[in-house]
């Protein structure tokens, strides 16, 4: 006899669709414990709080970013826009709040085509905006880094620009229960909000720095939903300071440091100093991932509610000792490449003709093979490092992050309904002619 | 009951999966069987009429992880989904994972049609139209900052050690005297008060260029190729040709506008690698066959009125040619230069009558010149 299914238990006269028995769908015993996951169908009781699991396998990011890498290089990088586009796929797929997976729908072609158009943008800045930059540039001043200096300045509004379009972008194609998250548009706004903060923070010496923090992801948040339940970022500026100790430590550390070697030349200074900038690496994650924790905290949504748990001492094992394993695996293989490709090219050198056969051999290789060979390493090193990061940094900051939240509050599910699709042709080309892709 | 199978007619399925119809956050508990008569997927849900979806209209979502769940939608439907805990439905489904566009791809075709070929545009009219407008209206300081700065960019570009270190400059004292003989014996045929700066660098490369604000730079390699004074001179003349037209400034103005953009287009894998190739076509200097032919006739009347013969420049191009072939390796992919024989063509005329050679240098200055790098 099969085992009794969540359906024969919630219907238990078999036959057609009848009203479910509440106790029989939730207590009795079913072929998978957990399917469908408790909280995801209406039910009488629901759970009050929702967990995130992640149940993607290292060796599974490992291989689709090898092989969507491998396509990339292949294609003279025309096939990331595809390569991000399945990443992506898999790593929403893999996260699941009360065990439903995220879903990600976004499009390479739109991807595509809102790189070029922001590359037809870009370009017009670059080629003119920037040409004509240069020619005043020297012919005033003789020198181009008044050139640099403008065309960097001009850069910044469309960095921020970019953020928020990118933002906005992913939020639009993401789904959880088959409804969509979205991000009003706002991204003039965000510029020169951002570009006010970040004054304020330069100009304050970095102790206004928490004020940026959140009143920036205070803009953010408040212009995010999840179908038409709009977030709320709650909470207040200076709760952010509590983030701030390790690196207000690290400063005191570094000054006091810094008064014994330089004022009392006392060598205990040097070390001080060096504890202080090991500190400051540590405090700058633990502002990162604190602030993130307390901001989630005081986000809300027509009354669901997050708990953040996530622990910056482990988020900076991993980014450190992942990146160590990545270096260390791609050392030895690339190392002995690089020097075998050394080795042939000091063939091309009269020098080897010396060495009999093989360094005649050696010589006779026809240069542009080892050109080809020069940019296959080139390459190769680039996709090796995108890859092992996926597996060992990204994956594993992403699982943390995930698992460490709770959503709270989850009856308030049943009051959310679908929004309308966000068309944004665009997609996140600036992000990406601008190169702020960054992972994922 | 009794089932009785005819043919190959297929187990019964029947499996419990979840059901969002896309527009509320709360699933659906659903029964999920085939109907093989009408060729649909059959959910039932509590409270809502069943739903038919026909099978080869089922899509499978792609790159799941996990690989435990299996999410199905319509083709035809952006928002509905079906979540099962088991893949066995998977194999009557032979479409189930064919593409279904969520989006007009063909109106996306079109916009990224008009994206490149408005960068095309940007790239070959608009910023080398400007560029040339620009060179004219540039100030003499302002084309020599640049020149300095582009002749940097060069030297660090064409390191080989790998160590940042720029290309050196040679410069012995009697080198530099005799490079300087030269110089002020062409000097007179140019326009008054363009500046020339000659350089050599300590590279093996058969070639010499030119930069805006009057750089003529010769690379050791070309010094050593050459087998007389006049030949070297021939070479210069060409290039102050170029300087005259102001041929170098076009050139670097456009570079500098078009290199940014093709480093866009190819992301951060490619772009780093395409610069640096952009880099040394920026040495092989592709003029237009016009700048180049108008580059040899200023130099045979410069070398004319100077008493060097001009056919030191055919003879000098007609040996590179018989050694080298017509096109040097596979740096000919980065040289527009017209094939040498029309230049050697151009270059090799009748000399006019009263015209009397004097020697461009002496024996001891010419063996200076050549190891003017040692």
């Amino acid at each position: 006899m099969p085992e009794t299914s969540a359906w024969e238990k919630a219907s238990p006269g078999a036959g057609g669709p009848a009203l479910a028995t509440p106790a029989a769908a939730q207590d009795a015993p079913s072929h998978t414990e957990d399917w469908p996951p408790r909280g995801s169908y209406a039910s009488p009781s629901p759970p009050d709080s929702l967990a995130i699991d992640f149940v993607g396998r290292r060796r599974a990011v490992f291989w689709l970013a090898l092989k969507t890498g491998c396509l990339t290089v292949l294609t003279l990088g025309l096939y990331r826009f595809w390569m991000k586009t399945r990443l992506r796929r898999w790593y929403w797929s893999a996260t699941r709040p009360g065990g439903t997976p995220l879903e990600y729908v976004g499009d390479p072609y739109e991807k595509l085509l809102g790189f070029l158009i922001a590359v037809v943008i870009l370009a017009f800045y670059i080629g003119v905006v920037n040409l004509a930059l240069m020619f005043v540039s020297f012919s005033l001043f003789q020198q181009n880094y008044a050139a640099y200096a403008l065309s960097f300045l001009g850069v910044i509004p469309l960095w921020f620009y970019a953020r928020y379009r990118a933002r906005r972008y992913v939020l639009a194609r993401t789904r959880w229960r088959g409804v969509r998250f979205g991000m009003a548009p706002g991204a003039w706004g965000y510029v020169w909000r951002a570009m006010m903060h970040w004054t304020i923070t330069l100009l304050s010496l970095g102790l206004l720095w928490p004020r940026m923090t959140f009143w920036l992801e205070k803009y953010r948040t408040d212009r995010t939903y999840f179908g038409n339940a709009r977030l709320t970022q709650g909470g207040r500026w200076t709760m952010l300071y509590r983030a701030t100790w390790p690196l207000l430590a690290a400063l005191l550390l570094g000054g006091l440091g810094s008064a014994l070697a330089l004022g009392a030349g006392r060598g205990e200074g040097y070390t001080l100093i060096l504890a202080a900038w090991g500190l400051a690496a540590y405090g700058y994650v633990y502002y990162r991932v604190e602030t993130t924790r307390l901001l989630a905290n005081h986000k809300s949504a027509m009354g669901l509610a997050l708990t953040a748990r996530p622990r910056p001492f482990r988020i900076l094992m991993i980014t450190v000792l992942g990146t160590l394993a990545t270096a260390l695996v791609l050392a030895l293989p690339l190392g002995l490449l690089g020097f075998g490709v050394a080795l042939v090219q000091f063939a091309q050198t009269e020098v080897m003709q010396e060495f009999g056969e093989l360094g005649a051999l050696l010589a006779a290789l026809p240069r542009p093979l080892l050109v080809a060979l020069g940019v296959a390493l080139y390459f190769a090193i680039f996709l090796l490092w995108a890859t092992f990061t996926h597996a060992w940094v990204t994956m594993p900051t992403w699982r943390h992050y995930a698992t460490t939240l709770t959503i709270h509050n989850s009856a308030a599910l049943s009051r959310v309904s679908q929004r309308a699709r966000d068309e944004f042709q665009e997609a996140e080309g600036f992000a990406e002619a601008l190169d702020l892709g960054a992972s994922i | 009951m009794t089932v009785v199978r005819i043919g190959a007619a297929p187990e019964a399925y029947e499996a419990t999966g979840l059901y969002f119809d896309g527009d509320t956050a709360i699933g659906d508990l659903a029964r999920v069987t085939v109907d093989e008569a009408v060729r649909a997927l059959k959910i039932a849900r509590i409270g809502a009429p069943p739903l038919h979806w026909p099978l080869d209209a089922l899509r499978l979502l792609p790159d799941q992880g996990g690989g435990d769940l299996v999410i199905l939608h319509r083709r035809d439907d952006p928002v509905a989904r079906l979540i099962l805990d088991d893949a066995l439905l998977l194999e009557r489904l032979p479409d189930v994972r064919r593409p279904a566009p969520l989006v007009n791809r063909g109106r996306l075709a079109a916009w990224a049609l008009a994206a490149v070929a408005s960068v095309a545009l940007i790239v070959f009219v608009l910023v080398p139209a400007l560029a040339n407008q620009m060179a004219n209206f540039i100030p003499p300081e302002g084309e020599r900052a640049l020149g300095a700065a582009t002749l940097e960019q060069i030297r660090g570009a064409l390191d080989e050690t790998g160590m940042g270190q720029p290309v050196a400059f040679c410069e012995t004292p009697q080198g530099r005297a005799a490079l300087e003989t030269i110089r002020s014996r062409l000097a007179p045929g140019l326009p008054a008060g363009q500046e020339i700066s000659v350089h050599v660098l300590d590279h093996e490369m058969i070639n010499a260029f030119v930069l805006p604000g009057g750089y003529v730079v010769f690379f050791r390699g070309l010094l050593q190729a050459a087998e007389s004074p006049e030949e070297v001179a021939a070479v210069f003349a060409h290039e102050l040709g170029h300087v005259v037209s102001r041929d170098p400034t076009r050139h670097a103005l456009r570079s500098a506008g078009s290199i940014g953009v093709l480093g866009l287009l190819f992301g951060d894998f490619a772009g780093g690698a395409l610069v640096l190739l952009l880099a040394e076509q920026l040495i092989e200097a592709s003029y237009s066959r016009e700048a180049e032919a108008a580059a040899d006739a200023f130099a045979r009347d410069l070398l004319l009125d100077t008493g060097i013969p001009p056919a030191a420049l055919g003879s000098f191009f007609d040996r590179l040619r018989s050694t080298y072939g017509e096109a040097e390796g596979f740096l000919a992919h980065f040289t527009s230069h017209p094939a040498l024989s029309e230049r050697i063509l151009a270059a090799e005329t009748d000399l006019p009558p009263g015209f009397a050679a004097r020697p461009v240098l002496g024996d001891a200055e010419w063996r200076a010149l050549q190891t003017i790098c040692n």
